[in-house]
């Protein structure tokens, strides 16, 4: 199960970071093209937008998933 | 007896025992001069913003010591004995009142001594005057409020802290608006808004505070 | 209350409109605007987040004035729950607000602490993160309650008179502030609304149901004790 968390933790660490990979390309001298999250009219930055709101929300699920577990093993243990 | 005459005795025991207890008040005197001798030192000399900027954040951290005890300075037994005289929407009227004038008197306080070792930068006085007078009041409704919640909690000092200076910020930008307009010129006029506003949202905390307070006491 | 927390409809119909503001939202036509682009799309996504946090921290004062009158503790841990949700949904507007700030007003951060909407979104994250130091500051449990309840009433009314009455007064880059149009006159055209509201529906539905599993873990605590609420 851990080990399943811990997986997931990374998947959504990755699609979050990656935007920032692509933030750090940019910053090089070239002159500014609408290349990276910027091509399509901005529309990765929805995306991006729309992954942090799913990811914290999925994280924050997580957390409550785990404290679910824990309660249920204390209840089983008591009873 | 009436109303008035409770608040009256009520507020001459604030004063009373403040006098009593000088160790406090020459306490947060010694503070005040410290935080100002940390700004005039630190800095040297300040251009105008910041002395303004400073000034105001010395208020603030003044203010957070002076009026925070207000409530954790008395033992449970002299509250309870208190709430039994008085109601209690008096006793928290009481303390406003009274913080505000002490925090009128620090600052005062506060801007001689920034005046004699960073000099008066300011044109409109009045409009800074008056800033002084609506922060005094704000400090100290905010202050005595939280102050009584924090008062309920372990450690209480901190907590006072963190639980105005949320409520006091936005208090503390307008202030320092209304202050960095009265810097360069007479500019009352244009701080009419934001002072109305301000004396708006200080009666409205006592307001709050007047219909809240009641349920912090009820054990 | 506690048994709207089981049924099964609400959270349908969250899953229903959350499908329905995520395919719209990227489908539909968008008028074309300078600067934003396609990230006008962002006022179905970025926009309910601050409405829903707004919306389940007035649940939750509703829940604490409740708590005052009544004293029940199911009161309180509704408000507690809803506040907890509320707080996450507010960091998810801060980060995505960041993301969306930073292609179109400027990558330099400056506008983050000249706008006043932001000031008010943070002073509300601040008032309820110290809401929950407080909380865990008072070991009696009624005490907790009834003390948290009073912070919470008085610093989230003035939170909303903040928010409300300061942003008329100042500038902000947000529409609807310090000469800025509002949406209304502009961006929210009439297909947009038809993707906002929902939007803003679907998430608070969604919030609540998050807060619904918080609070049955938390009577669960209660139970484990042998206490019933």
């Amino acid at each position: 199960m851990k080990a399943f968390y811990k997986a997931l933790f990374s998947i959504i660490a990755i699609t979050l970071v990656s935007p920032v990979a692509a933030l750090a390309q940019e910053a090089s001298g070239q002159p500014e093209m609408a290349t990276g999250m910027r091509s399509n009219g901005l529309i990765f930055v929805v995306v991006g937008v729309i992954v942090i709101i799913l990811g914290g929300l999925f994280l924050f699920l997580i957390r409550i998933d785990r404290k679910l577990n824990k309660m249920e093993r204390e209840i089983d243990n008591k009873s | 007896m009436n109303h008035s005459k409770v608040f009256v005795a009520l507020l001459r025991k604030e004063v009373l025992s403040e006098w009593r207890n000088k160790y406090a008040i020459s306490g947060i005197l010694l503070y005040l001069l410290s935080i100002v001798m940390l700004i005039a030192f630190t800095f040297e000399t300040t251009d105008d913003r910041t002395w303004m900027v400073m000034f105001w954040i010395a208020i603030l951290f003044t203010s957070v010591n002076a009026v925070a005890k207000s409530f954790l300075q008395e033992s449970e037994g002299r509250q309870y004995y208190m709430y039994t005289l008085a109601a209690p929407q008096l006793i928290i009227l009481s303390k406003m009142v009274y913080n505000t004038l002490l925090m009128l008197l620090l600052s005062s306080i506060a801007l001689l001594l920034y005046v004699v070792s960073l000099g008066y930068p300011v044109a409109d006085s009045l409009s800074f005057l008056i800033a002084m007078l609506l922060g005094a009041m704000s400090f100290a409704a905010t202050f005595s409020m939280i102050s009584a919640i924090a008062g309920k909690a372990s450690n209480s000092a901190t907590l006072t802290a963190i639980l105005s200076f949320p409520i006091l910020l936005p208090v503390m930008r307008i202030l320092i608006r209304i202050s960095l307009r009265a810097l360069p010129q007479e500019s009352l006029q244009v701080n009419a808004q934001d002072m109305l506003y301000l004396l708006a949202l200080n009666v409205f905390i006592v307001v709050l505070a007047l219909i809240l307070f009641p349920y912090l006491w009820r054990d | 209350m506690l048994r709207q927390l089981k049924t099964r409809w609400w959270k349908a119909l969250a899953v229903v409109l959350l499908l329905y503001t995520f395919t719209a939202g990227m489908l539909i036509d968008v008028p074309a605007r300078f600067v934003l682009h396609e990230t006008i799309r962002n006022l179905f996504f970025h926009v309910p987040v601050w409405f829903t946090m707004i919306l389940l921290l007035l649940v939750s004062l509703i829940y604490s004035t409740l708590y005052l009158r009544h004293g029940k503790l199911a009161y309180d841990i509704v408000a507690e729950q809803l506040a907890k949700v509320a707080v996450v949904f507010g960091v998810l507007g801060f980060l995505t607000g960041a993301l969306w700030g930073n292609y179109t007003w400027g990558d330099t951060f400056s506008w983050l602490f000249a706008d006043t909407k932001i000031l008010g979104a943070f002073i509300g994250l601040l008032i309820y993160v110290a809401y929950f130091i407080l909380r865990g500051s008072v070991p009696d449990e009624e005490k907790r309650a009834r003390i948290s309840s009073v912070y919470s009433i008085f610093a989230y009314i003035l939170l909303i008179v903040f928010i409300f009455v300061i942003p008329r007064l100042t500038d902000s880059l947000h529409p609807g502030n310090g000469g800025n149009p509002a949406f209304s006159t502009y961006d929210l055209d009439n297909t947009m609304r038809l993707v906002f509201y929902p939007a803003v529906f679907a998430y608070f539905l969604t919030g609540c149901w998050i807060a619904s599993q918080l609070i049955r873990l938390r009577i669960l605590h209660y139970r484990k004790h042998n206490i019933n609420i």
